[in-house]
């Protein structure tokens, strides 16, 4: 072997690898604090905002109205209960009432889901893998409905990059499977609250077609607005819409955000997701311990729990799964095995494997397991243009190509000017007493008595919540808590 | 016009895919070729000779990333150009240099080339590749893929020509580590 078979065989990289070494390191991104401090167990909230902009568009006087508005389903509220149980009629019958709520959102066309796994794939890596060392969150279903919005605003090539990338054939096959996925995710019965709101800010110049906006309400559960862009009246409609779909918990930082009078189109998602543990953290057992971060050990709080849950053991890491109540999804915290990094867990097929598909049923078992977690609160915010025209999706963000036709009826000089993406994850100790009836399904009747594990989360780790059906809601890296 | 679309004008045998490819991935080959051969004229040749290459591979390849299965055609167009045009003492380029580097990673260099090996070799960087941290892979990939100057990788990641050299250097003993771990040769 000489240097030119070396140099011949570096020939052979991986395109993925290749790929990400031309997205060029651009320094740290700042963290912004968005919002302020909570109080649930789990709050994650993902702002998502594709501005699109035309410049030279004048402006006289000030309206906003409501031009399409979503209907959400309506949700039977979780019953409360004492103790482990419903007992009376009454309390089982409320319980009923939401327990068909829930399935009926649940119950989705199966298949349902089939093809987003390559989307969710390479939106995790390339969102995630940037910047090594920073701790950052995606919401790969958040961009994905943002997305689908947008390949219903557009036509042609623009729309034919889009579906591509979301990996589906026809703008009607998405729009089926969007509002299946809206409605598999949705719950707001109280104690969960999983929502996926979209919304349409519109310039009042713009002649919109009305069909359009009726589809994305009917379909993607968006509502539209049109207003004079940059006034009071319609940054504050814009303001009262976010503090509505976030449950007014963020009422203070949501008065930041406003449109400029540049701006002809803002859409605007958000994702607000609420869940109590099922086995909560006691307080009590919080102590400071060490952190192994990248940049050298540091002192954090570590929550210490205990309780029956899924342990899955891949050959690069080993992950535990932390149940949410009410049957409202889990949340997995994925540790690298010693020596793996968790940028290679993002490279890694069986990784993906495991966040997307939920990997190797024989990997799977039910453990006794002693969680060791610490508690973290991290804002990530990005701008998506870049990756996604790394991606593919570039027409859209060219005025001379873009085609919007579909929106306005004309396509001339309108483009996407900035796409935001800024989610917050935070979970503390919080949560309900034992949900014991959660724990008697899950274990079965006589089932062997489970092994019991400890796992430790006292080095950079993976983390992904994912809803029932397993998609990932959100998933992120935790470098430093 | 989207990748799908040129891949299926490559099947199609439709001389329009030449067109197109060269429209959209001309100039990014050519940036690759230029690192190599640092002549404009013999850059230029080499990715049209690229097109002709993706040609008669196409079908039966059907890529996955086609700007990279572009480049790694004129990435080795290249450096046989270069390997033939060294032989006449003919133009420079950073491959001397990058090169030079390389023969850090290996003990004993011997010129006995088999064709197996060079794919068991490809193969290797692969996995060793995939054991790496994202920078110091992607810093190793600019350089001694891309074959760009060391100026240039610095700037791209607003850290010092010092700094990029000393990742490199790192990467490349561990490389040399792990091609004596697979038996390459005695450390």
């Amino acid at each position: 072997m000489n240097r030119h078979d070396l140099y011949k065989a570096i020939g052979e990289a991986d395109d993925e690898l290749l790929e990400r070494s031309e997205r060029k390191k651009r320094g740290r991104g700042h963290r912004k604090p968005w919002w302020a401090a909570v109080t649930a167990a789990v709050l994650v909230i993902a702002i998502a905002a594709g501005v699109i902009v035309k410049t030279g568009v004048g402006m006289e006087h000030a309206s906003a109205e409501v031009i399409a508005e979503a209907v959400y389903p309506e949700m039977a509220p979780y019953p409360e209960r004492d103790g482990f149980g419903f007992e009376g009629e009454e309390d089982r019958s409320a319980y009923r009432a939401w327990r068909e709520d829930v399935r009926a959102q649940q119950m989705q066309e199966s298949g349902y889901t089939d093809g987003l796994e390559s989307f969710f794939s390479a939106g995790i890596r390339q969102f995630l893998s940037e910047n090594e060392g920073e701790n950052k969150v995606f919401s790969p279903i958040n961009v994905y409905l943002e997305l689908g919005m947008l390949a219903e605003l557009t036509d042609g090539e623009s729309r034919q990059q889009i579906l591509e990338l979301i990996g589906t054939d026809s703008v009607e096959a998405l729009r089926t499977q969007a509002k299946a996925v809206w409605n598999a995710q949705y719950r707001n019965d109280g104690v969960t609250t999983s929502i996926l709101a979209n919304s349409l800010w519109l310039d009042e110049k713009i002649p919109v077609v009305s069909s359009a906006l009726e589809t994305l309400a009917d379909n993607y559960y968006a509502s539209s607005y049109q207003g004079r862009m940059g006034s009071r009246r319609f940054n504050r409609m814009l303001q009262d819409w976010l503090n509505e779909q976030t449950g007014g918990l963020l009422e203070k930082q949501v008065r930041e955000t406003t449109l400029n009078e540049q701006t002809i189109l803002a859409l605007i998602s958000t994702i607000y997701y609420k869940a109590q543990w099922g086995e909560k953290f006691d307080e009590e057992n919080t102590l400071s311990d060490t952190f192994h971060a990248l940049s050298g050990d540091i002192t954090c709080d570590f929550m210490h729990g205990y309780g029956v849950e899924t342990y899955y053991g891949a050959e690069r890491f080993e992950a535990v799964s932390w149940k949410m109540d009410n049957d409202s999804g889990n949340m997995w915290f994925l540790l690298p095995q010693e020596g793996v990094t968790v940028e290679n867990l993002l490279q890694d097929a069986e990784t993906m494997d495991f966040l997307l598909n939920g990997g190797d049923p024989e990997k799977r078992k039910e453990v006794i397991l002693n969680l060791s977690v610490p508690k973290f609160d991290i804002t990530y915010e990005t701008e998506l243009s870049e990756g996604l025209q790394e991606l593919g999706v570039t027409d859209i963000f060219d005025s001379s190509v873009a085609d919007f036709s579909p929106l306005t009826g004309q396509a001339d000089g309108i483009c996407v000017s900035q796409a935001n993406h800024n989610v917050r994850v935070a979970i503390d100790e919080k949560g309900v007493s034992a949900a014991a009836y959660t724990e008697i399904v899950m274990l079965g009747g006589g089932a062997a008595d489970p092994e019991e594990i400890e796992m430790n989360l006292n080095r950079p780790f993976l983390f992904a919540i994912t809803s029932h059906d397993g998609l990932p809601l959100f998933v992120g890296c935790v470098y430093e808590p | 016009m989207h990748d799908k679309r040129i891949v299926e004008l490559y099947w199609a045998r439709d001389a329009e895919a030449i067109v197109q490819s060269g429209r959209k991935y001309g100039a990014y080959c050519f940036s690759v070729a230029k690192n190599i051969l640092d002549n404009h004229e013999d850059a230029e040749e080499c990715v049209n000779d690229t097109w002709l290459d993706a040609w008669n591979a196409m079908p039966p390849h059907r890529p996955n990333v086609l700007r990279m299965f572009f480049v790694k055609i004129t990435r080795r167009i290249c450096l046989d150009r270069w390997r033939r045009r060294t032989a006449q003492k003919r133009g420079s380029g950073e491959v001397p240099a990058v090169l030079e580097e390389l023969a850090d990673c290996i003990a004993d260099e011997s010129d006995v080339e088999e064709e197996l090996i060079a794919k068991e070799l490809a193969e290797c960087i692969r996995a060793f590749l995939r054991t790496l941290p994202a920078r110091e892979c992607d810093i190793f990939l600019r350089r001694y893929f891309f074959t760009e100057p060391i100026a240039e990788i610095s700037a791209g990641y607003g850290i010092t020509n010092n700094h990029t050299a000393v990742i490199l250097s790192r990467t490349r003993n561990k490389l040399k580590t792990y091609l004596a771990g697979e038996g390459y040769f005695n450390e």
